[in-house]
């Protein structure tokens, strides 16, 4: 339906709007609101570089860290492997500890694994394992202080590392396995009947262990 | 006028004369919309009544986080005072027949727990924090002061509920308490370590947390005799029959024992309590102790006097 308007006057043909008019004036409209949305997201995008400069993910440095960590959770393991086969008399409850915690320094290897990716060495240091696998035989008890020793060197081991680390994910790794060997001391040496509570607690931890490839 | 000689303009108002109004009206409002500053107007009051108080801002540090790890080590530290200087320690315990006097152990880390309180507000003093010398306020109310009336004097009578008397067995509820504390100081440090900046901060932190959780280790041990790793011993305590809960009532709440590996690596989850006398329906004071969240920390506007 057409409704007619007549208007009269002088101007009134210069007020009629064109095509072109029309979609000049929607595309300026358009871009206009647009404004204030690009502007904000401007600013949101600037924002990060202001809140931390802490990585998340490991720096390269932190991947060297985390590769000699790497290996030494799989020397511990091999020497358990070791010990588990060579000490004799290992009561039942002696030999499932043993084992359980040989079986996490593997997972713990694995974790590692996770979050190296390609940079994984993902072999076991051979000089360290050469260094220690004498200790860990003799009686069961001798062999579950070495153990215990041991267990405090890797302690001491990851605190270095700890203390070199840039990265959240790799120190919130490493502490998690640190917090896990420290409990492995107390539990060795009381499975080796020590009742002395600074050798429980480990009054004096271990000297860090060296891996040398 | 002479209306013969004016120009005749017709203005039909047609399908495109509407697209064209619709289209014009859209882009003004679009460019009225961008142009224009909305701000909302102050809320009309009734009255004169005070301003509505403006928090102060919650802003977490690395001063505030160690500082809060200071609070949680003294409210440990008074823990142990108030077990201590009980007495129960040298008791006996019907659930722990074989457990003895503990108290040379909890003196033993109620020491390291100062030396961590120490340790904790010296490195929130370097980084610019002030020390905090208390307790943790939440730690203490919600939690610690709740455990030791519910095992100490158990629960008055309630419109919904009968009294609860005082625990079963005290030394039990206190040394599995002491476990608890050992595992949350652990815990609370482990947490800090992605929390914190410097990684020195982080090494401090897991030297004192490392310390707490051999604690743990060695509390459980003296708990759960056996129980190195979990499944090794029996999963919950056999609780001893308790002659004011009479053969007709409802069983007690099942207490678990401690374990001391208790997971592959150590973690940072809540750590279950379950403690005194059972209510009405057997089930007794069950708590979830927490690493320090939000909710917990003491700010920079905090203090202890408050």
């Amino acid at each position: 339906m057409d409704i007619e308007v007549t208007q009269t006057g002088a101007t009134a043909g210069a007020q009629r709007v064109g095509r072109r008019h029309l979609l000049g004036a929607g595309l300026g409209g358009a871009a206009l609101s647009l404004l204030p949305f690009l502007s904000g997201r401007a600013r949101a995008e600037a924002a990060p570089e202001e809140t931390t400069t802490v990585p998340k993910a490991p720096t390269s440095d932190d991947i060297a860290l985390l590769a000699s960590a790497q290996q030494l959770e799989l020397t511990v393991r091999d020497l358990y492997d070791s010990a588990i086969a060579a000490v004799a008399g290992w009561s039942d409850t002696q030999a499932a500890v043993m084992v359980a915690i040989r079986e996490a320094h593997e997972e713990f290897a694995n974790s590692l694994s996770g979050l190296l990716g390609r940079e994984a060495p993902g072999t076991r240091s051979d000089s360290l394992f050469d260094g220690q696998v004498g200790s860990l035989a003799g009686t069961p008890d001798e062999a579950l202080m070495a153990a215990a020793e041991l267990e405090s060197g890797a302690v001491a081991t990851h605190a270095e590392i700890l203390g070199a680390l840039q990265s959240f994910n790799g120190a919130e790794l490493i502490a998690a396995i640190q917090m896990a060997e420290a409990r492995h001391c107390t539990v060795l040496a009381h499975l080796a009947d020590s009742r002395d509570y600074a050798v429980l607690l480990v009054d004096e931890e271990a000297a860090s262990l060296q891996v040398n490839g | 006028m002479d209306k013969s000689n004016s120009p005749i303009v017709t203005a039909s108002f047609d399908r495109r004369g509407l697209f064209r109004i619709g289209g014009l009206t859209v882009a003004g409002s679009a460019l009225v919309a961008a142009c224009s500053k909305s701000q909302a107007g102050e809320l009309g009051r009734v009255g004169s009544g005070e301003d509505t108080p403006k928090l102060e801002d919650g802003i977490v540090d690395d001063g505030v986080l160690l500082r809060t790890s200071a609070s949680i080590e003294h409210s440990i530290v008074a823990a142990y005072d108030h077990i201590l200087s009980s007495g129960v320690l040298a008791k006996d315990s019907g659930t722990f027949p074989n457990l003895g006097d503990q108290t040379e152990l909890v003196t033993l880390l109620q020491a390291h727990h100062a030396s961590a309180a120490e340790s904790f507000n010296a490195l929130a003093v370097e980084v610019g924090a002030e020390a905090w010398e208390c307790g943790n306020p939440r730690l203490d109310a919600i939690f610690l002061d709740t455990f030791f009336t519910r095992v100490e004097d158990g629960a008055e009578a309630t419109d919904a509920a009968k009294a609860i008397e005082a625990s079963d067995d005290a030394l039990r509820d206190m040394i599995n308490l002491v476990y608890t504390l050992e595992a949350l100081s652990a815990a609370s440090s482990q947490a800090l370590v992605h929390q914190v900046t410097l990684p020195s901060t982080r090494v401090a932190a897991m030297g004192i947390g490392v310390r707490s959780a051999r604690s743990a280790a060695l509390v459980a041990l003296a708990i759960n005799p056996g129980g190195y790793l979990p499944g090794m011993n029996p999963e919950f305590a056999t609780v001893p029959s308790d002659p004011a809960a009479s053969a007709d009532g409802p069983p007690q709440t099942e207490i678990p024992l401690p374990v001391a590996i208790a997971s592959r690596f150590g973690s940072v989850a809540p750590i279950t309590i379950i403690s005194g006398r059972g209510d009405e329906n057997g089930v007794r004071l069950k708590l979830i102790f927490e690493t320090p969240s939000l909710n917990s920390l003491t700010y920079s506007f905090d203090s202890c006097d408050a």
